[in-house]
């Protein structure tokens, strides 16, 4: 008897690209009361389970949806502190009518299936959607055998080695996300209700009907942003002196910089200054010339291109991200959500070095590592072993690309390049003198081979005038002595990048979710993003949709475009944010209730990530983790709902009294 | 047991440049037992006069304090003997600029200190101290307000860097120069012309510590141009 096996991937796209490749020109049957999804059916030998009948479908991101009971969910039907514990139950996500036609489409095709074939994506997420596959086709067919493909990319070898690989659904990472849902309902809900309702009233009449949403990643990155609003606003600048010295040897002006830097007392610089001056002779305590390098990058992680891309090609990370998403799907990139900045040994990364060569802008580069200058890429620390990291891995004309994806796929291709490539080599001078008791110095750079720098322009590295020969012990006096003044200015709003950096060091959200949470805070009007420099403040276009699929990026896979670009995007790019008003007001007043728990800070959030890694690596059970936050977050709402007060005071301080002013 | 207690502690204190009044000798004397073993007494009186503030505790010989004209700041450079005996009164960090210390105290009241871009929270634990490592020490340069036994206040600066000098001293803690130089009127601290003795002034260390960032701030506003 031939088996039947029914293959489910995570979005449509992939359940064709996977389709294609290992059945052929596999056929496509429509699915009733959806038409974007399909059937594709092909035969196909297993090695597991020999000569198959294959039915291949996909659903779109998660299909069930945990909400709580019926009586819970009208906004005056309880108080909002009753959700901490009020009963839930999962629901097929019936907002949407497609997700019961995709459902009923797994129970039809899971009736004649022996064997259910999962393959959604190879992340937290992806397992969490697999387990709900199961469990959709289980119900419709009790006796089927369960196995899920692990695989990293849309290559063709690489999916026909995962169909012939099969691994179980790992249970762990589905209880992390299930975890990380019932928190996000519970603490969502319940803070949103709240603050909303005791908030609402004393809007501007034209927000009168604003809900005032709370969200666990939401609010500590509404927190970074504010923080450093406020750091600018309040910022002072001050005077500083300093000294400078020149020196005028063999025909060359040499500047040397005081050790000091600068200081910020006048007095003391003048005393200072005095001293060098009467001392005459400048005495040069050390010369040294060596080989210095510039490392070439490390395997490119998602926090990496999301940062990247924000500050060299002009996109919001969301974009970035949409973007990559786009160019895996159609099987040009690796899986672009990982963490791991290593590349294992075993990986042939000559096969991919090679499918480059034709390009114009980069093949000779990598024509060159494949006749002997190719070197093992770098080690990071990083290896969520799940993913490589992004890498190229077929070759696509500019010709076949949109724009963004263009910049997007020149830019790993570019990185995993230089990462194959050599660190670029110079050698680094560095003179140091001693003169009046204070030490200056002056450095320069002659870089002798570019090597990675020749395909990666996007760092900086070059030569600096050439030095002039100093001998140790060596005096002279100095051309030109000089007491120079300046200011202090104040840092910069907090930009995409720095945010992003931020929200990677304090634990806030994955790889995979920081783009959507920075896309929430604009959404939501706490934060308004212009372009860095601009002037102006430029709102952003508020994105509103129902992209409450996946809880990470584009719930429907392949469909709908780029994120709408927000300010514009003026040449230079990068993106900066500032906080509303309101989004001042909210950080400010949670702050005045308490800074050791204030929702505004990474704190709480990064142990609920840290316990989410827990459960997956068994140290910790769903129930444990979840019942620890819900207890942890009820006393912050406790304490919140008794100083409600001071949150309203908040709000009063920068939203009500600016309007009446 | 001694028969001349104050006679001993004299010599003790003497050696060590301070020349306490009379009258402050006296009182110490009589607050202590008379059967105290003279070791201990000595001890207790160095610690006790380091405790007072020198304008008053102190009849300095001539060349203990600043010579007269240490304020002409028309002399360019001189070195001064002493050994001086005087009290740290203020102390700044003028590597740094002062907004950025209001912004330091700012982030350390509200228990955070930051690890590279990470935020971490300093609790402070009664058992441990506290959790985290503080922050790396600045080396300055500092700039000193120093004042001698005769009430004399001259500014020092300490270019090099020395244990003991930094803003989490004691303020009014004692310090003995020596051989020092003193350019424009202002006293170059090295760490071989001088020695930290030790002490502090209750009062004004408090007051200096509460009304720390205050001041920076006030003075950050003036320096802006």
């Amino acid at each position: 008897m031939v088996n039947r096996i029914l293959c489910v991937a995570e979005k449509p796209s992939i359940a064709k690209a996977v389709a294609n490749h290992l059945g052929g020109q596999a056929r496509a049957e429509n699915v009733r009361g959806i038409q974007w999804v399909k059937n594709y059916k092909f035969d196909y030998g297993f090695q597991a389970w020999g000569q198959a009948s294959v039915t291949f479908t996909s659903v779109a991101g998660h299909i069930q949806n945990l909400d709580f009971h019926t009586r819970y969910r009208k906004w005056t039907a309880c108080q909002p502190a009753e959700l901490f514990e009020a009963p839930t139950q999962i629901y097929l996500a019936n907002m949407y009518q497609d997700k019961k036609a995709i459902a009923s489409n797994i129970e039809q095709q899971a009736r004649y299936a022996s064997i259910l074939f999962i393959w959604t994506d190879c992340d937290r997420e992806g397992e969490h959607i697999g387990s709900e596959v199961r469990e959709i086709a289980l119900k419709a067919n009790p006796n089927m055998q369960v196995w899920r493909a692990r695989f990293s990319n849309i290559e063709r070898a690489h999916i026909i080695q995962a169909a012939g690989a099969p691994i179980r659904l790992d249970d762990a990472q589905v209880n992390a996300v299930s975890a990380r849902i019932e928190l996000d309902l519970r603490l969502g809900a319940a803070f949103t209700r709240m603050q909303t309702l005791a908030l609402q009233g004393m809007l501007p009449q034209q927000d009168a009907k604003k809900v005032i949403s709370y969200g666990s990643c939401q609010f500590p990155t509404l927190g970074f942003v504010v923080d450093r609003y406020l750091r600018v606003r309040n910022f002072v600048p001050e005077q500083f002196w300093y000294i400078k010295v020149a020196h005028e040897k063999d025909g060359i002006n040499v500047k040397f910089t005081w050790k000091r830097g600068h200081l910020f007392d006048r007095m003391a610089v003048v005393i200072i200054f005095e001293r060098c001056l009467l001392s005459k002779l400048a005495k040069v305590t050390k010369t040294t010339k060596k080989p210095t390098k510039k490392w070439r990058p490390l395997p490119l992680t998602t926090v990496e291109l999301q940062k990247m891309g924000s500050r060299f090609l002009n996109m919001t990370s969301q974009e970035v991200m949409t973007t990559a998403e786009a160019l895996y799907t159609k099987g040009w990139i690796s899986y672009p959500r990982t963490e791991t900045d290593q590349f294992d040994r075993g990986m042939d990364l000559r096969k991919l070095i090679e499918r480059q060569q034709q390009d114009g802008r980069w093949g000779q580069f990598a024509q060159g590592l494949m006749n002997g200058s190719f070197n093992q890429p770098r080690n990071g620390s990083n290896n969520d072993k799940a993913h490589p990291p992004i890498h190229p891995v077929n070759y696509v004309a500019p010709t076949a690309l949109n724009d963004s994806e263009r910049k997007v796929y020149e830019f790993v291709v570019r990185r995993f390049l230089a990462c194959c490539s050599e660190d670029a080599v110079g050698e680094a001078t560095d003179v140091e003198i001693e003169y009046g008791g204070e030490s200056f110095a002056t450095h320069g750079l002659t870089v002798i081979a570019r090597n990675y720098l020749d395909v990666y322009p996007y760092d900086k590295w070059e030569s600096s005038q050439s030095l002039p020969r100093f001998s140790v012990g060596e005096t002279f006096e100095p051309k030109e002595v000089n007491m120079d003044d300046g200011e202090t200015s104040a840092p910069g709003y907090l930009t995409e990048p720095e945010l992003i950096a931020l929200m990677d060091a304090n634990g806030i959200g994955t790889d995979a979710t920081m783009a959507e949470h920075i896309a929430k805070i604009k959404e939501r009007e706490y934060v308004i993003a212009r372009p860095k420099g601009g002037a102006g403040s430029r709102a952003a276009t508020a994105e509103r949709g129902g992209a409450r699929g996946r809880g990470r990026g584009r719930g429907r896979g392949g469909r709908g475009g780029a994120a709408a670009q927000n300010g514009g995007g003026a040449a230079g790019g990068m993106q900066e944010f500032i906080p509303t008003t309101l989004g001042i007001a909210l950080i400010e007043g949670y702050n005045n209730v308490g800074f050791e728990t204030s929702l505004s800070k990474p704190f709480l959030r990064k142990e609920m990530e840290v316990q989410m890694k827990d459960i997956c690596e068994g140290r910790s059970t769903r129930n444990d983790v979840v019942q620890s936050n819900l207890e942890k977050y009820r006393s912050v709402f406790v304490r919140t709902t008794q100083q409600i007060n001071v949150l309203k005071a908040a709000v009063r301080k920068y939203v009500v009294q600016p309007n009446q002013g | 047991m001694t028969n001349n207690p104050v006679a001993e502690l004299t010599q003790h204190l003497n050696a060590r440049h301070l020349h306490p009044t009379a009258a402050w000798l006296q009182s110490f004397v009589s607050t202590t037992r008379p059967n105290t073993p003279l070791p201990a007494l000595k001890q207790t009186a160095l610690f006790r006069l380091l405790s007072t503030d020198i304008t008053t505790s102190l009849v300095p010989p001539p060349n203990t304090v600043f010579p007269i004209d240490v304020l002409n700041a028309k002399v360019a450079s001189r070195t001064v003997t002493g050994p001086i005996v005087c009290q740290v009164l203020d102390i700044d960090d003028i590597g740094l600029s002062r907004w950025s210390q209001v912004e330091a105290i700012e982030a350390k009241e509200r228990g955070e200190s930051t690890k590279g871009r990470e935020i971490v929270r300093v609790v402070e634990n009664e058992n441990e101290g506290a959790a985290v490592a503080p922050a790396i020490q600045s080396k300055g340069p500092f700039k000193l307000l120093l004042q001698d036994a005769k009430g004399v206040k001259v500014y020092g600066l300490d270019l090099g860097g020395m244990a003991g000098i930094n803003t989490n001293m004691s303020m009014g803690v004692k310090i003995l120069l020596r051989n020092v130089e003193v350019r424009r009127a202002v006293v170059m601290l090295e760490s071989a012309s001088v020695q930290v003795l030790g002490g502090k002034l209750d009062a004004l260390d408090k007051a200096w510590r509460e009304g720390r960032k205050e001041r920076l701030a006030k003075a950050a506003g003036d320096a802006a141009r």
